[in-house]
């Protein structure tokens, strides 16, 4: 490729070393064009400002000259003019670095007589080629100068242009062919952007596919979830179940899909019914699996190996085993540091329906609400650290006389720690009022009821934990 | 140069007690009570032979599954014959070792100081 036309730089002839003045505050900016013009080969001074430019060049007679026009003393332009005004000067070539934002800046330009402008940014070796070409072509010490009185009006502003025709050119040229550089990295930019966007639409593509992926992965999930739930719920006591000489009446309502409160109820043999609520600490899929397990071991089915019913020694009935030992062996099977730190609270009683007396253990759970026929209502505390809490301890039974018409409530945290908006909790007080006052409404009323006052305290949210009500009236 | 190698306890040393005060005001989260969890253990492995003073001056609302990490650093604690305290316990929040009789379990003391006496 050597027989391109003869223009512009390509037509330069080799470069040649020469002594360069550059004018410039900046004093990052001076050092970066300094190296870069070194490197090229020219020798360079540097001045910082136009004032210190014109001394230099009084100093030494610079070949060339770039400068700035942003500078504290003496700006680009009046150093310019300073320098082509003064006819010893005027033929040194002057390249002014200009940001180009006003059509006006060109006519400054030519008002003070530059011979080119490079617009900031620049690249180093654009400038080096207008450098080459002004150099290329000097104006000659006899260049005409138009008579001074050329008068240009651009925005509404007066300029008197003293430069001579070859400069004016110059000049001129060297914008044209400014606005075809900055035209060509705008075409250069614009395609880079067409790729870019191409680059995106493909991004937004695969985004909208993962998206569509992570959709259909949360429905199979949710739908999960559903079905886990429904197993749960499947767990639970089932409605047509009757206890003898006694009413049953329970709510249960997870704050998530699944819930870490678990609870049942069911004759053991003849005589004695079985009635637990479990709360594992924490919610979701690892707690309700625990909580659901924990459920599975609590049934009355009588074999060696229950945990509630033995069968009995040479054909006797079935052995109810004592609540404390059941705990116990709970503690001994459950225990948190095999159940990824998971443990619970339990409470288990066994109603003896022929006589009315409770046999209960507590495993850290909120106490047991004895409602009388008439009379008092009673909190029953009972000490008893947590299911899986402490490994190889023992758990104490403790016992309750129910009269004809007394109700017992087991119930979860759920109930009394329930949290209004303003962070109040429901408290045992407010629990005991309400039960207290409704003792002639029948036990499934009153749990319903107490579900309901759970529910209507924490609106608009909802209660945040599991809420578990078992209610149990003997009739004596 | 000296690294801060726990987000969610500040861990400082008495004599033969290393004491970590929670950061959080709210331990809520299964995130947070894992890093924790983790956070603990950690301390409690790289200085076996010292005792901890657990210090809950920040916290304000803790969920009950924190009451399972503190029975799993209890029971490590006792394997590697240290003792565990705890202090500064938010009035609410001792009402959840209550319920659950576990303020008979853990050493519980007002402050720092009685904590501190009591090793």
């Amino acid at each position: 490729m050597d027989a391109s036309p003869a223009a512009g730089s390509s037509a330069a002839p080799p470069r040649r070393c020469v002594d360069v003045l550059i004018a410039e505050d900046s004093r990052i900016q001076a050092k970066m064009l300094e190296k870069r013009l070194q490197d090229a080969g020219h020798s360079v001074r540097w001045a910082i400002d136009g004032a210190k430019a014109l001394e230099m060049v009084g100093q030494r007679r610079p070949e060339i000259i770039i400068s700035d026009i942003e500078m504290p003393e003496m700006n680009g332009y009046e150093f310019c003019k300073a320098v082509k005004s003064d006819p010893g000067l005027r033929t040194i070539p002057l390249i002014l670095l200009s940001s180009l934002s006003d059509p006006v800046d060109i006519i400054r330009g030519l008002e003070a007589g530059a011979d080119n402008y490079v617009t900031k940014p620049y690249e180093p070796d654009y400038l080096l080629g207008r450098m080459d070409s002004l150099l290329a072509s000097p104006l000659s010490e006899e260049a005409e100068v138009v008579g001074g009185d050329m008068e240009v009006t651009v925005a509404g502003q007066k300029f008197r242009v003293k430069a001579g025709k070859q400069q004016t050119l110059n000049l001129l040229v060297s914008i044209f062919e400014n606005a075809v550089t900055k035209n060509q990295e705008l075409i250069t930019t614009n395609q880079s952007l067409s790729v870019a966007k191409d680059n995106l639409q493909k991004s937004n593509a695969e985004l909208t596919r993962m998206n569509e992926q992570i959709e259909r992965s949360n429905k199979r999930m949710v739908r999960d979830l559903h079905a886990a739930a429904k197993v749960q719920q499947s767990l639970l006591p089932a409605s047509a179940i009757t206890v003898p000489g006694s009413t049953v009446a329970w709510r249960y309502v997870p704050c998530q899909e699944l819930a870490g409160d678990f609870l049942n109820f069911f004759p053991l043999d003849d005589e004695h019914i079985g009635l637990f609520v479990v709360d594992v600490s924490g919610h979701g899929v690892p707690s309700s699996l625990l909580a659901v397990t924990v459920g599975a071991f609590l049934n009355p089915k009588v074999s060696d190996t229950s945990i509630l019913v033995r069968p009995g020694k040479d054909g006797a009935g079935p052995v109810v085993v004592p609540p404390a030992e059941v705990a116990t062996q709970l503690n001994n099977l459950f225990q948190a540091d095999n159940q990824a730190g998971l443990y619970f609270t339990m409470v288990y009683a066994v109603l003896h329906t022929p006589t009315g007396r409770v046999r209960f253990v507590s495993g850290g759970h909120p106490p047991l609400l004895h409602v009388p026929k008439d009379g008092e209502l009673k909190l029953i505390e009972v000490e008893g650290f947590p299911i899986g809490f402490v490994p190889d301890i023992t758990f104490d039974e403790h016992s309750l006389q129910l009269q004809p018409g007394d109700r017992l409530y087991l119930y979860s945290d759920g109930v009394p720690e329930a949290m209004s908006e303003a962070l109040d909790q429901l408290g045992n007080d407010r629990m005991l009022e309400f039960v207290g006052g409704r003792r002639a409404k029948s036990v499934d009323d009153n749990v319903a009821d107490l579900l309901q006052t759970v529910q209507d305290w924490c609106q608009p949210k909802g209660p945040l934990d599991d809420v578990s009500i078992l209610g149990v009236e003997w009739h004596g | 140069m000296a690294i801060e190698p726990y987000r969610r306890i500040d861990v400082s040393k008495q004599g033969t007690t290393e004491i970590a005060k929670f950061k959080d005001k709210k331990i809520l989260d299964e995130t947070a009570l894992d890093e924790l969890r983790v956070e603990l253990l950690r301390l409690i492995n790289d200085r076996q032979g010292l005792d901890l003073l657990l210090h809950f001056g920040n916290v304000e609302f803790m969920s009950s599954a924190v009451l399972g990490l503190l029975g799993q650093i209890h029971r490590k604690m006792g394997t590697l014959k240290g003792k565990l305290k705890m202090c500064n316990i938010h009035p609410q929040i001792y009402e959840v070792f209550k319920l659950t009789n576990l303020n008979k379990l853990f050493a519980i003391h007002k402050d720092e100081a009685e904590a501190l006496s009591k090793f």
